[in-house]
């Protein structure tokens, strides 16, 4: 990466009360970049984006914006713009007083605040609606005031605390399109945080994986899917999760023996100690069905989902290993289907340092 | 069927209920029209025969009312301000914090209301009296009505702020905003309706007090009107026509002014009423 580091964290850590909500984050976003924070409930996402735009106080560490050291900095001198949420939009104002709040606040010209609602509004899809007040759009268009109440300013770094959460699939899925968009469009840096890792995948240049309080990897999103350094990330990236197996590593080294049913042996592309013990990593969607005679094993079929586009398997075995198609299944619940795994896809994991085997 | 019986059988004992509560009003109003004998003619009369209307002129004259009315007015305003002044701030402080020093801020706050006013009358006194406030003792009765209120604007006010989420205020923040032109700005305007209701009701409160007033105003004319209307019984009144001319007087203008704010008094009370 080239260009100049727009945000910049080392070692931040923070405490609430005995509680170490975050463990020695370091952080680097070259300038328009769209980084996404993700991770399960309480990994401390939202508190790294919160302490980023300075609603929280860190404990220790440093935080840079645009070079300056901004640490120990109020939030309204740090020059970065948030999206709630819950949108926070204030209810006792106008979509365009809501737009120009903050530049009411840095004592613009009346004469050029409406123009300036007008232009952002224009550029959102939101003019029609300038004179309402919130409490009079729909989650939606709620959103998308909460969009331009950011862009209006021309922050430094944009933050988006899981902005999409509350709006229905269908629109979620246009609203992401649109926030990508806009952050091209703007040359805009981002900070997203999310719990969905779709929308990190889909989104973000730079995905950071998060887990109570640690980044637990962070690459660009086909790097965190297909080389992934932990169990949590190969479990968390990724839709349906990967199936894991216990499994052992055989004599020569280069198959290991899966312990299920018939104890199958798979091939292994990289060569690791013989007879270790493994987790065996598999997506669903490098498992094929194959005619017997030339099949990995087989498998009992215990339930069949499908979306019209794609079919989820659930095959009988503990736990339960789950595979996905895109071609329509000729097999039905009960039957034995033979199956194939993509051997250069599988992912090896220590057991009990649940790190990556490389 | 039957649960609409029961409603209206429950709807009828409220109303009686409202009807005993209100009646001695009523015969605060009827009584002051009346003449000497008909106040006391058995059976009594429910609606006077002659109303004498000329006697509330009579009574506003001779009893001085004007400057009574102003003390009182006087005394209201300026609980109300201190108490709006001061009590904002805390309840604010109090809504937004959580923790243990809160907790037992709040405990305080509901003891101070526990204690009665003829109970702290005394100690006031000697205190008041001891670093000289009782040479302007208006002041000193607007000082000690609002603490008295304090307690109860804060309990109200308090539950307001806490209506209003807390992500507004940071958007504010992130938006540009110091803590206090967010404060101003965003969480004071969507506060308005159940601050400005709690300042009225201490209004009303302090316009009516009478405990404090009466033993620390000396002087008739510093006096308020509740003051005013207990030096006019004496033990052996027989003008209950004036008593009652007096206190129509006094109480008309708050009534008034309650039933035009009615439905904002207790929309603001109810609130949560953000959205």
């Amino acid at each position: 990466m080239t260009s100049p580091l727009q945000i910049e964290l080392k070692a931040v850590n923070k405490y609430y009360g005995n509680f170490h909500a975050l463990k020695n984050i370091d952080l680097a976003v070259p300038s328009g970049t769209f980084v996404a924070l993700v991770g399960p409930s309480g990994c401390g996402k939202s508190t790294l984006l919160r302490s980023l735009a300075g609603l929280e106080e860190t404990s220790g560490g440093k935080m840079e914006i645009a070079g300056v050291d901004v640490t120990d900095m109020p939030p309204r001198k740090r020059d970065v713009a948030m999206v709630f949420q819950s949108y926070a939009l204030y209810p006792h104002m106008t979509v365009a007083q809501n737009l120009t709040y903050s530049l009411r606040i840095q004592k613009v010209a009346k004469a050029e605040l409406r123009a300036a609602a007008e232009k952002v509004a224009a550029s959102i899809g939101l003019t029609e609606l300038l004179d309402r007040y919130p409490r009079e759009l729909s989650g939606g268009q709620r959103q998308r005031v909460a969009m331009g109440r950011a862009i209006i300013r021309n922050p430094k770094v944009f933050l988006f605390d899981e902005p999409l959460s509350n709006l229905d699939a269908s629109l979620r899925v246009q609203m992401r399109k649109e926030i990508r968009a806009l952050h091209d469009r703007l040359g805009a840096t981002t900070v997203y945080v999310t719990h969905d890792q779709i929308e990190a995948m889909t989104m973000a240049d730079h995905v950071v994986v998060l887990r109570a309080g640690v980044i637990e990897q962070q690459a660009s999103p086909m790097t965190l899917y297909e080389r992934p350094t932990s169990k949590f990330v190969a479990g968390f990236i990724g839709s349906p999760a990967m199936n894991f197996i216990e499994g052992k590593i055989c004599d020569n080294g280069t198959s290991v023996m899966l312990e299920m049913a018939g104890a199958p042996k798979l091939d292994i592309v990289q060569k690791v100690t013989p007879n270790m013990p493994v987790t065996v990593g598999i997506r669903p969607e490098h498992i094929r069905v194959a005619p017997s005679e030339e099949c990995d094993f087989s498998l009992p079929v215990t339930l069949i989902e499908t979306t019209g586009t794609m079919s989820y398997v659930s095959l009988g075995t503990a736990p339960e290993l789950s595979l996905m198609l895109t071609d329509r299944t000729v097999f039905s619940v009960g039957d034995n289907i033979g199956l194939v795994v993509d051997k250069a896809r599988i992912h090896l994991f220590d057991p009990k340092t649940e790190q990556a085997i490389t | 069927m039957t649960s609409n019986r029961i409603q209206y059988t429950l709807l009828g004992i409220a109303v009686i209920f409202a009807l005993v509560y209100l009646f001695p009003l009523y015969w605060m109003y009827v009584t002051a029209l009346k003449s000497g004998t008909e106040i006391f003619a058995i059976p009594p009369t429910f609606v006077p025969n002659e109303p004498n209307w000329g006697v509330f002129g009579y009574v506003w004259e001779v009893r001085g009312m004007g400057k009574f009315l102003w003390n009182s007015l006087v005394i209201a305003t300026g609980t109300m301000i201190i108490t709006a002044g001061l009590g904002t701030g805390c309840a604010y402080v109090l809504a937004r914090y959580r923790n243990v020093w809160i907790d037992v801020a709040l405990f305080l706050i509901l003891m101070l209301q526990v204690l009665p006013a003829s109970l702290m009358i005394t100690p006031l006194f000697v205190g008041f009296s001891q670093i000289g406030l009782l040479n302007t003792p208006r002041f000193a009765v607007i000082l000690a009505v609002s603490a008295k209120a304090m307690p109860f604007f804060v309990i109200l006010v308090r539950a307001t702020f806490m209506a209003v989420p807390g992500e507004l205020e940071e958007a504010a923040l992130v938006d540009g905003n110091s803590r206090v032109g967010a404060f101003v700005s965003i969480v004071l305007p969507l506060a308005k309706n159940g601050v400005l209701v709690s300042a009225i009701l201490i209004f009303m409160q302090a316009f009516g007090e009478f405990v404090y007033s009466k033993s620390i105003i000396q002087d008739v004319n510093l006096q308020p009107a509740s003051v005013g209307l207990n030096a006019f019984m004496g033990p052996n009144t027989i003008e209950w026509n004036n008593i009652m001319a007096y206190a129509t007087i006094y109480v008309t203008p708050i009534l008034a002014a309650f039933v035009l704010l009615q439905q904002r008094i207790v929309a603001g009370l109810t609130s949560g009423a953000l959205k």
